[in-house]
């Protein structure tokens, strides 16, 4: 009796083993709901399957076809590239200038925190989409306020191949409020103290913005350009709610296209095979943003 | 012995819940014998007096289809429904996800499109034993409308209705200008009426735009010819298609075609067509290239005071392109847990006069002939209309249907979209149009 309530005391002790059995029910979630999926649709991505039928083996079929053949899979990167390297820079400095004026605390700035970072709870949703949509129609919202300033109101942004994706765009700049939030945490963070030398030294708030601000930002900055550059990567409601890609596939996303494949050709094989490269090039985006992180990113002096 | 009692808590915690995963499945196969009562709230497929009814369509469609299934659950206790009612696109979408989960509803309406499809691959249940037990009853039925719900001997589909490809207008418009709208116009006609109008009126005119797929393959049976044979295309050369292009082309610059901008703001339904949507004459057309049974669907969503009127889609040839096409078939589904059930609802949906009083050939021409003509006094003006569309003008002057479209049907429909929307931004001439269709096309044939 002794001896075995000895040895699950040892065991109890062992930190790891409790830490594994709390962590046990996400792990099992985890290699149910994400590895398991993920190896299936790898083994997909090698197959021809069309949901209907069983998939029957291809070898690298779907990853050649998409390669030499494929003229839309290219479009759709150009579009998702486009989007994301435009958007997100753009949110981020949107982000950043918000914060830069909320941090002073007032009276109200709780209640403009919130109203700021509301978008970025709700923009994602299908029923902003569709709002969104209907604001930027011919007969929508915003023609009419460019009525009232005289301005030419009769124009189709969703209908114009050049104007179709900066609807997008705008719908996702809006949504900036969680790197507001992670801006406005890592400012106070910054010691006053700092200011106070260089404000002693003479330095106007312009160059105590570029020389003290701005470089002690740059591990937030960094953290919200990768975080933001994957999700910019993976939008997907506001192309399929919005535009479905029209026109003329001027708003394509990468994801949208991998769903028409799937769910509308029942191409559900090549739709693996599209995800798996998407993967890819994330990774390696991640990886470069990395690589470049040295040369700009401050390191506290590590 | 804190942290012993933590421990055993957890693990207790963690067994617990997998066991819960476990045993959801026996438990959800014990509720099938409990009683009745509680069965409504349970919901789901693993309920066998539950049964769930898909179909695709309109909002008048979804009105009159819902009341059918109340009515059915009032006269047979303890029958409840889950009616699921989306849009054509995500239909389909819904339904090859639900058949890869093994989840498919009891009923869904089936398209003749995909029926092959859906049979080839085992995911619809073969009627004929019913209808030998006599539990669906189809004496009613002609031979013919049987036989298109049928793939190698079994039948797998009842269609819910006859109909056929119509044109339909906005009457009041053409009236008020004295444009006169005759049946069975050739193409030249067409274009000419679709001048004439824009002329007159302002209003412009919508061909098909980015659902072309039906008009295309009609204006080919015109000239003798199908879009798709065994592995290829039915068409010899890139010249044949492009007369279909040609109208784009022609209307795009004469500036009679809507702009293909407007589609990008709107879903491709009855609700948002521009034949009753759309906020000046500049975005909205004149007419619409539907079916027959539509029009009760596009009288209602049209506003006040809009009276639509119905003829053929143009075609130099009516006779060799117009065609009845039985359609909205209703299948029953491997994964029902109750096809018997499903199949007596089935049986009540087409015979039943009091079902049909309700639904009034919205789906088209019913197919029992003794129930089409119970509910003929029940009909408004405007379905009379369609009936006598059918039996008076395409019925004569009509050619048998074409076979069922292939499984890679869908990505060409796709690409003449895509093609038919580069020509409309003036991005390709409709020469090139035809040209890429027919080699892209050719290519996806021969691929699948």
């Amino acid at each position: 009796m002794k001896s075995k309530s000895l040895s699950l005391k040892q065991i109890l002790n062992e930190e790891s083993v409790a830490g594994a059995i709390f962590t046990l029910p996400f792990i099992i979630g985890f290699l149910l709901f994400m590895i398991v999926p993920m190896l299936i649709s790898l083994y997909y991505s090698f197959c021809d399957y069309n949901i209907l039928s069983p998939p029957v083996w291809a070898g690298f079929k779907n990853y050649i076809k998409m390669f030499t053949e494929d003229s839309t899979f290219l479009k759709s990167i150009g579009v998702t590239f486009y989007f994301a390297f435009v958007s997100v820079p753009l949110r981020l400095i949107f982000a950043l200038i918000v914060a830069m004026i909320l941090f002073r605390t007032t009276k109200m700035t709780g209640f403009y925190r919130a109203a700021y970072y509301l978008p970025s709870i709700i923009g994602g949703s299908v029923a902003v989409s569709i709002l969104w949509k209907r604001m930027f129609a011919i007969d929508g919202v915003f023609n009419k306020l460019l009525g009232y300033i005289g301005l030419n109101k009769d124009f189709s942004w969703l209908g114009n191949k050049d104007t179709a994706i900066w609807v997008l765009i705008v719908l996702a700049v809006w949504q900036f409020g969680s790197s507001m939030l992670i801006f406005l945490a890592s400012l106070k963070q910054i010691p006053t103290t700092l200011y106070e030398a260089a404000e002693v030294d003479g330095a106007n708030k312009w160059s105590q913005f570029w020389k003290i601000t701005l470089p002690l930002l740059t591990p937030t900055i960094f953290f919200n350009l990768v975080m933001q550059m994957i999700n910019g990567f993976l939008a997907f409601t506001q192309s399929y709610i919005i535009t479905q890609g029209k026109p003329m596939n001027s708003t394509l996303f990468y994801t949208v296209y991998m769903y028409q494949q799937s769910f509308e050709f029942y191409n559900t094989g090549y739709g693996a095979a599209l995800a798996w490269v998407m993967l890819a090039i994330i990774a390696l985006i991640t990886f470069v943003l990395f690589a470049t992180k040295k040369f700009w990113v401050y390191d506290e002096g590590v | 012995m804190k942290r012993k009692l933590a421990l055993l808590l957890a693990l207790v915690l963690t067994v617990m819940s997998l066991a819960a995963c476990g045993s959801s499945k026996t438990e959800s196969a014990s509720d099938a014998t409990a009683p009745t009562e509680t069965q409504g709230a349970a919901g789901g497929n693993g309920d066998s007096k539950h049964l769930i009814v898909a179909w695709w369509g309109n909002q008048t469609r979804n009105e009159r289809t819902q009341a059918v299934l109340d009515l059915y659950s009032q006269q047979n206790p303890g029958i409840t429904f889950d009616g699921q009612f989306v849009e054509w696109n995500d239909y389909w979408n819904k339904l090859a996800t639900a058949s890869a989960g093994h989840s498919l509803p009891d009923v869904v309406q089936m398209d003749y499109r995909y029926l092959e499809q859906y049979v080839s691959n085992g995911l619809l249940i073969d009627l004929k034993p019913y209808i030998e037990n006599g539990t669906l009853d189809v004496s009613g039925i002609d031979e013919s409308i049987l036989e298109s719900g049928s793939v190698d001997g079994g039948i797998y589909a009842i269609s819910l209705g006859v109909n056929a490809p119509a044109l339909l207008y906005n009457k009041t418009l053409l009236d008020e200008h004295g444009i006169e709208i005759k049946d069975n116009m050739t193409m030249d006609e067409f274009i000419d009426k679709c001048r004439e109008i824009y002329e007159k009126t302002g209003y412009k005119t919508n061909v098909a735009y980015g659902n072309g797929d039906n008009f295309i393959e009609y204006m080919l049976r015109s000239s003798g010819k199908i879009l798709f044979e065994e592995g290829k295309l039915g068409v010899d050369s890139a010249e044949e298609l492009k007369p279909f292009f040609d109208i784009y082309e022609i209307g795009m610059k004469e500036g009679w075609h809507v702009d293909p901008g407007i589609f990008v703001e709107r879903n491709i339904s009855v609700e948002q067509e521009p034949i009753v949507y759309g906020s000046s004459p500049e975005t909205m057309s004149w007419c619409a290239f539907y079916w027959s049974n539509q029009l009760t669907a596009v009288q209602n969503a049209a506003p006040e005071g809009m009276e639509i009127g119905i003829t053929t889609w143009p075609a130099d040839n009516p006779k060799a392109a117009n065609y009845l096409r039985p359609s909205q078939f209703f299948s029953v589904t491997v994964d029902s847990k109750n096809p018997e059930e499903a199949v007596k609802f089935l049986n009540f949906f087409i015979n039943s006069v009091e079902a049909n009083n309700i639904l009034l050939g919205e789906r088209g021409v019913p197919p029992v002939a003794s129930v089409a003509e119970a509910i003929t006094p029940q009909l408004s003006d405007q379905e009379k209309l369609v009936i006598d569309y059918i039996n008076n003008v395409v019925t004569p002057n009509s050619s048998p249907i074409n076979p069922p479209a292939p499984d890679s049907a869908v990505e060409i429909f796709d690409l003449i979209d895509k093609l038919e929307e580069r020509l409309c931004y003036g991005e390709i001439t409709a020469a090139e149009a035809a040209q890429e269709l027919f080699e892209q096309g050719s290519k996806i044939m021969a691929g699948n």
